[in-house]
């Protein structure tokens, strides 16, 4: 393995990392407004938050067993579809990470200013 | 939509029962709702190709469904052998054949009970101990190979599998594709590899139960030996043995000759009946070691009860094979005919149609 793939291995895990944990926020801020799964996937990548359904849809899951989100399926175009929205709680966590995500972006471009 | 079915049924079987049933709904939802939107832009039904891209794009079943799984429980000795997305089914091997060694364990020990054999303590857990050795050592071997290969070539499976199951794909070529043509079936590159490993493996035992009847007897190769009929009949079975091996070498390297295979198969499974047929006629397969020293007649009361246990399990074999036969020859009748009538199913989905 030569050093420049290791350079980009090493940055392609910190970029996953990076967007990780933005995505659980990108998801909450999405579904203030109730999708189905695939729309959200597409509203996310016209966002340019891209996210693959093999890692959105067990994180919908995760999220709707926290109760941050409920979901239900309903009929919409002669096909059954399961659309997800915010619940009361994850709103108040949404908030709550948003304010915290705001906070690490001030400090981050404060750091970043004098670099 | 046969291959998006089958993609589907894949990632289903990996999945946790409880969940499976609403995953594989809302997956399939967003799998036909991608391909509607595609369809839509380019006003036209989407060729085979494409739609093997789309679902290439969505990765191997088995890592899809081992997303969802809330446990990520893997076997780590040093590093790991086996990860996440094999465990449970590493798992269900293991209890499966462990509960098959032990029940048959379990039988032999029952009969010598009954036999009035004194039984200690530390013959069953020898006897447990070695069947628990043994299972675990090959079925994590097998595994972690599996694992290995797994890990190197995530991207490297297809679907074309019998009964819509997913296959790893063992092929050195980095070129994969998704064979939809049902005229074109494959027999699994991972089936022949795992008849390889289990087949070599009990050669071995074969050649050590010569030697060693402890290996099936347990304790009771104390005073039982194998009956001269055994003798008669290894050469035919370690024969079997090694067609049988030799066969999977030849599918690794032709997958595409599942006729021969069927056709294999049936040819093994009539030499199989034959061989149990003249082991039945046999009459006796496990004989006491001296029955005219102390305890003698207990040995040969434990003898018969062993002989009549043996009966009973080769009648069994006997009908299982016969279902088997009879199953095998109907579905290799089958894909003549099918191969005869049936219209190319990949050419209305290349046309677009």
């Amino acid at each position: 393995m030569t050093p420049s793939t290791n350079t980009h291995e090493l940055f392609e895990n910190l970029r996953l990392e990076l967007r990780r944990g933005s995505l659980v926020l990108a998801v909450l801020a999405a579904l203030r407004k109730e999708q189905y799964g695939y729309t959200l996937r597409k509203t996310l990548e016209e966002q340019g938050m891209a996210i693959d359904e093999g890692t959105l849809y067990p994180l919908l899951r995760r999220l709707e067993t926290q109760g941050l989100l409920v979901s239900e399926w309903r009929e919409e175009e002669k096909r059954n579809k399961r659309f997800y929205r915010l619940s009361a709680d994850g709103a108040q966590i949404l908030k709550q990470l948003l304010a915290e995500w705001q906070s690490i972006n001030s400090s981050l471009g404060g750091m970043l200013q004098g670099a | 939509m046969e291959l998006v079915d089958r993609y589907l049924k894949a990632v289903a079987k990996a999945l946790p029962e409880a969940q499976r049933e609403d995953i594989i709904r809302e997956l399939s939802e967003d799998i036909r709702s991608e391909i509607e939107d595609k369809q839509s832009a380019l006003g036209r039904s989407l060729t085979a190709a494409e739609q093997e891209s789309l679902l290439k794009q969505r990765g191997n079943p088995l890592l899809l469904a081992a997303r969802y799984r809330q446990d990520h429980r893997s076997l780590v000795i040093g590093r790991q052998l086996i990860g996440p997305v094999l465990f449970p089914f590493y798992v269900k091997v293991l209890c499966f054949n462990l509960g098959i060694t032990f029940l048959v364990t379990a039988t032999i020990f029952v009969a010598l009970s009954v036999s009035g054999q004194n039984i200690s303590f530390h013959q069953v857990f020898s006897i447990c101990l070695l069947q628990l050795l043994i299972q675990l050592g090959v079925v994590t071997l097998i595994f972690s190979l599996v694992q290995k290969h797994l890990t190197k070539n995530p991207d490297r499976w297809n679907l074309s599998g019998a009964g819509g199951g997913l296959r790893l794909d063992l092929k050195t070529e980095k070129n994969v594709s998704l064979p939809l043509e049902r005229g074109t079936p494959q027999v699994s590159r991972f089936d022949s590899v795992s008849i390889i490993v289990a087949s070599g493996v009990a050669l071995v035992w074969l050649t050590g139960v010569q030697k060693a009847p402890f290996l099936i007897l347990g304790p009771a190769a104390a005073f039982l030996r194998l009956a001269p009929v055994w003798y008669q009949f290894y050469f035919p079975i370690v024969l079997l043995t090694v067609a049988e091996i030799v066969r999977a070498v030849i599918n690794l390297f032709r997958p595409d000759w599942t006729r021969f295979r069927a056709v294999f198969n049936i040819g093994m499974h009539c030499a199989g009946l034959a061989l149990v047929y003249f082991l039945i006629k046999a009459g006796r397969w496990v004989v006491a070691v001296d029955s005219t020293a102390d305890g003698g007649s207990q040995y040969a009361h434990a003898a018969e009860i062993v002989n009549q246990w043996i009966r009973y399990s080769l009648v069994l074999t006997v009908a299982f094979v016969c279902l088997m036969l009879v199953l095998r020859v109907i579905r290799l009748v089958r894909s003549l005919r099918q191969q005869k009538g049936t219209p190319y199913i990949g050419t209305a989905a290349k046309s677009g149609n």
